[in-house]
Order: structure tokens, then sequence, then C-alpha cells
């Protein structure tokens, strides 16, 4: 790992900032630069990645990233020698003060962890690696239908980068942790990159049982870290030890045997993060800061990534085989045609027509929409994909399961489960979307309606796009700068679309729904709005207004069933959107009232205009 | 002068022809549902809490390393709450296999005692681990229901069982059953149609199966058409019976404000339609 250099440690002194982030295609690269006094992301370049042959040196679409910031700021950023110049003083107007980086090169960090029951330790172990960053291949447990030999063909044929072990609570169970250890140490994983390294295996399980599972490894070509119990008690959560590990043994092992990693660790002033887990930390540290509760969505070709944090709580999914272009024929499998078909609102498209652009956009996976026809469809399984995402997200958010219940008498009738997801659509306060599809959508009122129909939000909830992808560099910059991370995903990264008022409740065409008055800065309105019925009402960025929304009964904003609320709400390029249509959110059946009704939607918020 | 009553024997209570009614229009109801869920209509029962949280409970026993307790009340086979019991050991004893966590029923019956060892020799069999059956965790304690009571609170605080499930007919040991079982941390699972005892469960145990529940747990667990379908005519019976009631009790009291002699042959005319 690379010594912090005196201005890591002095956050006052960094003023220019090179940061990185190297994509399993393309290495993009940010200058950020304090200019009066405010941190603003001022260049942007971008470079194929160079981690496969020929060139199998990350470095080299580091450097080629980093020259196009420095041809379009002026700014002389790269040595003679090839490496990112770093400033002796304020006053030099060459190089940069810091340089960091996140890495998904390579297919990004892949783990595989075990437990003991899988609703319980096992889904911890995941939630550790998932807000890690990382991609969950398989979650071993004692419990997962498989035997065991089944178990043990499955570990051989994976090669994770890593192995998280847990199972058992504090002074619990150690005879289940460690079958699972003599099931993992025979198998003998190897690691993903070459065999000349040992596979790392975390050990974050029962601390009775460590020197048992050490035992099981013992000379058997494995890396044996152990790490705090991440289940210490059913009650208590603890992934924060675990997670740290997971970083150090990415840089340590997984890293440092990737082509060129060892150079660019030794040139970045902070550790480098896997990408995902630094959007994780961006986001986290923004719903802190705001003290808010927000849900961030990464829509790539072949995986969804959704994030939220609820009441500080923070989860990561990885939806393996929902994506835009190489999943692009999972999502319609999983969704069904008609679903898919629902959001479209021209009267020329049926299932036939989606069939062959589906196939189609399978045999050219890396295709961008060339007509309205294909973009219409292309945000339709767009809508599914991140509808399917969210509802795996929100099945995975969940309280801890295992947990002692306190009741009174007055539960007689309402006894709830536990393991109820924290995902609450009522509470959420901002929608983060990032991704080709959403962030490269011609307009952004489509990106917008894409959130709403596939999220459903509830009451009131800011809509975003990520401007540039700009979150994972700002997630590992929170780490040494936060203030810096704030000011620049607040000026640069979020571009705001709006805010959208939404009705909970069972709406029912031309029956009332609410009324609204807005006023605020430029805009003065009022009205109300029928069963079915959208609107949007221009409200610019950075302007702010207030809204007060009366439903009719049977239907909630936030305030409770039939309850009048009054919220400040801020504008945004698409403004606010009230939304009518209730929650959840059901479409008519028959495909020619389903069309009509899409297409109201489409001319009301001039999606395709 | 009054003559001395006569009597004589009948086969049939004119009468009580309305209950004959409600007898058969009942069992039609009865088969009927069964018939459909033979055919493979869906009758759909909501979500009882305490059945969902079975596998979470023994996932809790196996996490922690310690065994689950069950209670099958202390009353004998032949009370419905016992066999009702039975039946979620079944379902209990499975999931414990699978999970492989350590199960101990201590009874207060004999009888129930093997009953719940053959029930639990199917469970694991049905679990494909006949092997981890130990016959000697399920066994006889006493009749005497102080003295049973106290071998089963003296064995929850010397073992501390991660979980405790009271599934049958109590008593006053109810409470002593689930203060000690809270007391020791455990998840506890309460199923009975004792209504005295369930405000006792209720308050002190995670989860309870209240009376109809208890009985649907059969039905819920299995998903046999037969059974589901014998729920549904039930439910629907019993919502026949308690829509009439509410209109008895209508028409009874128009009667009894207005004096309207109509609405007072008609009550009367309902009552005896209901049983009354």
């Amino acid at each position: 790992m690379s010594q912090q250099p005196s201005h890591v440690s002095d956050p006052s002194r960094i003023k220019v900032i090179v940061a990185t982030d190297c994509g399993s295609t393309t290495t993009k690269a940010i200058l950020i630069e304090e200019i009066d006094g405010v941190y603003r992301q001022t260049f942007r370049g971008e470079a194929p990645t160079t981690v496969e042959e020929p060139f199998a040196d990350v470095t080299m679409g580091v450097v080629n990233s980093v020259t196009e910031l420095q041809e379009l700021s002026g700014r002389r950023l790269i040595a003679d020698d090839g490496t990112i110049i770093r400033r002796s003083s304020p006053a030099q107007s060459d190089g940069a003060d810091i340089y960091i980086s996140t890495s998904s090169a390579g297919g990004g960090l892949q783990m595989m962890v075990a437990g003991v029951v899988r609703q319980m330790t096992a889904e911890s172990a995941k939630r550790a690696a998932l807000g890690a960053g990382a991609i969950v291949m398989d979650t071993i447990a004692s419990n997962d239908s498989r035997r065991p030999h089944e178990q043990i063909q499955r570990i051989r044929e994976l090669r994770p980068d890593m192995i998280l072990l847990s199972g058992g609570t504090d002074g619990g169970d150690s005879k289940k942790v460690v079958e699972l250890a003599e099931l993992i140490a025979p198998a003998k994983p190897r690691p993903r990159f070459g065999n000349e390294y040992e596979m790392p295996l975390i050990y974050a399980g029962n601390k009775e049982a460590a020197p048992l599972v050490a035992k099981v490894f013992d000379g058997r070509g494995f890396d044996l870290s152990i790490v705090p119990n991440l289940r210490p008690t059913l009650e208590y959560e603890n992934l924060g030890p675990a997670r740290d590990r997971i970083h150090d043994v990415f840089l340590e092992h997984v890293m440092a045997h990737a082509p060129g990693y060892d150079k660019l660790m030794t040139w970045a002033d902070a550790p480098i993060m896997p990408t995902p887990g630094a959007v994780g930390d961006i986001l986290q540290t923004i719903a802190k800061g705001r003290g808010i509760n927000a849900v961030g969505v990464d829509i790539g070709g072949a995986t969804t990534d959704v994030f939220s944090v609820f009441d500080g709580t923070f989860n990561r999914t990885v939806s393996a085989n929902l994506g835009m272009s190489y999943s692009i024929s999972n999502v319609c499998a999983e969704a069904t045609m008609p679903m898919v078909l629902r959001w479209v609102h021209l009267a020329g498209m049926d299932e036939r027509e989606l069939r062959n652009r589906v196939k189609n956009k399978m045999i050219r996976p890396t295709t961008i929409p060339q007509s309205l026809e294909a973009l219409v469809f292309e945000q339709a399984v767009a809508r599914e994909a991140l509808r399917l995402a969210y509802v795996q997200h929100k099945e995975f958010a969940t309280t801890l399961k295992g947990v002692q219940q306190q009741r009174t008498v007055g539960d007689a009738f309402s006894q709830q489960e536990s393991g109820k997801s924290v995902v609450d659509s009522m509470r959420l306060d901002l929608l983060v979307a990032s991704g080709g599809v959403l962030s490269h959508a011609p307009r952004m009122e489509q990106t917008a309606m894409m959130l709403i129909d596939s999220f459903e939000p509830e009451g009131f909830t800011e809509l975003a796009k990520d401007s540039i992808f700009m979150m994972p560099h700002l997630g590992v910059l929170a780490s040494v700068h936060p203030k810096a991370a704030m000011e620049v995903f607040e000026r640069d990264c979020l571009i705001l679309l709006g805010t959208c008022i939404a009705a909970k409740g069972a709406s029912k065409a031309g029956k009332p729904c609410f009324s609204y008055r807005i006023e605020g800065s430029g805009i003065r309105e009022t009205g109300s709005l029928s069963g079915g019925e959208l609107k949007l009402l221009p409200l610019p960025g950075g302007a702010v207004a207030e809204a007060t929304v009366t439903p009719e009964r049977g239907f909630d904003l936030g305030a409770g069933p039939g309850k009048p609320i009054t919220r400040t709400v801020r504008g945004g390029t698409v403004g606010i959107i009230l939304d009518a249509r209730g929650r959840s959110l059901r479409l008519p059946e028959d495909r020619d009232q389903c069309r009509r009704a899409m297409e109201s939607w489409v001319h009301t918020l001039r999606l395709y205009a | 002068m009054e003559t001395a009553a006569a009597t004589a024997s009948s086969w049939f209570d004119g009468d009580r022809a309305p209950l004959l009614g409600w007898l058969i229009l009942l069992s039609m109801l009865v088969l009927a549902s069964i018939a459909a869920a033979r055919r493979g209509k869906k009758f759909p029962i909501r979500r009882i809490a305490g059945l969902v949280a079975v596998e979470e409970a023994v996932g809790r026993a196996t996490e922690m390393g310690r065994p689950i307790l069950f209670v099958p009340g202390v009353q004998d086979v032949d009370q419905m709450m016992t066999i009702a019991g039975l039946t979620v050991l079944s379902r209990v004893g499975k999931i414990a296999a699978e999970y492989d966590a350590q199960i101990e029923v201590p009874t207060a019956r004999s009888l129930v005692m093997t009953a719940a060892r053959e029930t639990m020799q199917a469970s694991y069999m049905s679990a494909g681990r006949s092997d981890s059956y130990n016959p000697d965790l399920v066994y006889y304690v006493t009749d005497e229901q102080f003295g049973y009571a106290a071998y089963v609170t003296g064995l929850m605080v010397r073992k501390k069982p991660a979980t405790c499930f009271y599934m049958g007919q109590f008593f006053a040991e109810s409470l002593i059953f689930a203060e000690t079982g809270n007391a020791i941390g455990a998840i506890q699972i309460a199923g009975t149609a004792e209504s005295s005892q369930l405000p006792f469960f209720v308050a002190a145990c995670d989860y309870t199966l209240i009376g109809e529940e208890f009985f649907a747990a059969s039905a819920y667990l299995s998903g046999e058409p037969d059974q589901l379908g014998s729920l549904r005519g039930q439910d629907l019976g019993k919502s026949a019976i308690g829509l009439l009631m509410i209109v008895v009790v209508f028409v009874a009291t128009a009667a009894a404000v207005t004096g309207v002699s109509g609405l007072t042959d008609a009550a009367e005319w309902l009552r005896k339609l209901v049983g009354g």
C-alpha cells in the first residue's frame, strides 16, 4: 500500500485532485479544483482500460485518461517518466495534490460467502461482501438445500478472489461452522488471478470456533485472516471489521496480482476501492450529511446495482442478470413480454416486434437505439429491469432475522414477522440514477419517468441523476476529504431532475385523488388530480417552493391517509411531477386501454416530443 | 282440573329442524369446498406469522448452538389441541432435522410421548436424516401438572434453549413457561385454543397461534386439498351464521324499539332459524 503524503493528513492543503475509475472497458479521469473556496469538478478525460492483453497494464489507461485531462485543462499532470505529478507547494502550477482511484476492471471484486443459516449469518456475510463492493458468486449455507458433495463441487467450480466465512454467534455454534470450513478446505478453490498466491479467506464467525477453523485451513493453501464476528449475537450485526478486511485483502491480494495494479497502488494517495464500494460510501456520506434516506441505482449492461441508506443502515444488492445489453434477454424472460409491452405507447408495437428487438440486442449488445421505436423499447425494458432489481433489493434489505420480539397483549391480532424490509418508499427522500440508459436518455423527463415507473416513490421524493458517473471518484475522495466530496457531489455530480409528489393508495380512473397548492420562486399553482392522472409543473433547478397537498380519503402523502401535508420542494431540469396513478402502480390490463393511458402520460410529460 | 302430561316416543323433534338444515348446509359447503380443492382450485390462507417464524426460530437455535424445546401441552392425545400441537411438531421436527438442530420434547402423558416419537421419527425420515433421530429426546415426565411445569422450567433454566414451542392445551402453567422462556432470552412460539391462557402467551411469547389459527395450522402446513377445502367450508359456514346473527340482532332490536308485531314475529322466526 502507498504511503499517504502529508497532503492527505491535512485536507486544507488539498486544492487539486486527480481521480480515476478503472472500469472494465473505460478508465474515467476527473480533475477537481478549488475555485473561489469551493471544490468543483472542472475537467473529465476518458481512455480505454488497458488491463487485458496485449497491454496488461492498467496504468497505461490511467495515464491516457489523465493525459486527456492535461490537454483539456492546460495543467501538466503527467511527468516525463509517465507518473502523475504531485505539487510540492500550492504556488506550483503543474501537478495535483493527491491522486485517488477506484477499480472494477477485470470483473471487479468477486467473492464467495458462507454461513451456518442462510437467513442469518450467511445473509450477514453476503451483506458485508456486497457492502464492500463485491459481486457475490454464491452463498454456501448449512440449509441451502444442497448436499455436501454438491456444495464441494460448486466451491471447486468457482474462482473467487476471496472467501468470507461466518457462522455461529460468539459462544454459540462451533460444529456447523467447522463443518463449513471442512467443506471449503478440501474443495481447494483457486483464486481468479493465477495460482501463485494462496486463496484469501476471512473468518468472521463464532470467536470460540476460530482456533478450530484455523486448524482446518492450516497448511492447505489458504491465507486465513480472523476478524470479529459479524453476528456476535443474533440481535446485533457488526459488518465493519469484515468489510474493512475485505478492502485490505482486495488491495493486498487481488489488486496486487492484477496487471499493473502494483504500480497503480504506489501512485494512489488513498487505498484503491472497488467501484461499487466507493459508490456506496458516497451515498452513505450524503445521506448522513443531509440526514435523509436515499436510494441509488446503477444500471449496466449485465448487472444492476441498487444502493440504499435508510435511517443510516446501508444496503447494496447486485442483480446479476438484470442489465440492458448482455442480460436484456433475461430481463424479458423474468419480467415477461406483456409486462414490458405495457410501457410501450406506440400502436404498432406487439410482442413479436419486441421479441425481435430483444434478439437483435442480444446479437449486438453494445448498440444504442437509432430510432424512436428502439428508444421506447429500450426504456420499457429498463423500467422492468429497474423494477425487478428494486424488488430484489427490498427483499434483501431487511431487519435482522432470528431476533427475540417484544410483545404486549395489544399485539394479539397484529403480530409482525421479523425480517421486514427497511426500504420504505414513503420515507425515501432522494433517488439517484446512473448507468447508460438513465444517464444518456435523450430527455431528462425520460429519466425521471423511468425512475418513477420502476421505483414507485411515494410522498415527496427528489429525483436526480449522476451526470458523468462521478460517484465512484467521490466515494474514495470522501475517505480523504469529505468536504470536497460533498461540494462536488452537490454542485457537479448530481443533476437534480425535480421532485415527484405521489399519493399512496388504490387509484380509480376519474376518482379525485388529491388537491395541491404550490407557491414559490416563479411558481403559483393550485389544482387537483384524479386517479390515473399525471401533471408536470416546471420549476427550474435551484428554485424551491412550498407545496401543500391534501389527499382524498384512502390516499396518503406522508402525513397519514386523508391528511394534508406541506413540504418544501426543489425544482430541477424536469420540475415537479404530480402523480395520481396510485401506489402500488397498476396499469390497465387491457392492452388498448394500457396503451392509451401510457400515451396520455407520454404526452403530459412530453417524453418523446 | 289439569290433565297429566303424556309422553310419546318420537323419531324427530320438529322444533329442531332448522339445526338439521344448518348441518346439511355446512356439510355441503365443506364437501363442495373439498371437491373444488381436489379439482385444483386454490384456496389461499393468510400468512400466519407464528408458523412462518418456525424456520427462523429453528435457525436461531442452530446459530446459537442450543437446543429447541417443544412442549405439547399437558393433556392427553384425546384432546384436539394436543393433536394440533403434534401436527406443528411434525413441521418443527422436519426443519430441525434439516438444520441438524437438537430438539427436546418432554411430555406430560405417556401416550403423547408415543405419538410424539412417531411424529418425530417420520419428520426426520422425510428430511432424509433418520440417522439423526434420537428417541431419547422425546420422553415422559409426569402426569402431575405442576410437577411437569417444575421439570420443564428447570430444564429451561439449565439448558437455556434458544427456541421454545408451546403447542397444545395449557392451564395455569402457561405463564410459568412463557415467563421463564422470556427470561432466558428464547424465541417463543405458542399455540392454544384455551382462551383463558391466550393473553399470557400473547404478552410473553414472540408469536402466538390463537384459537382457530392453531387448528388451521394443520391445513396451512400440509397444503393438502382435503384439509384446505374443509377449512374453507367451515369458514364459509361460520361466516353465514355470523351474518345471520347480525341480522337477528338488528331485527330483534328494531322489534323491541318499535314494538311492531311483524318485526317481533320475524325476530322470533329468525331466532329459531339459528337454533336459539
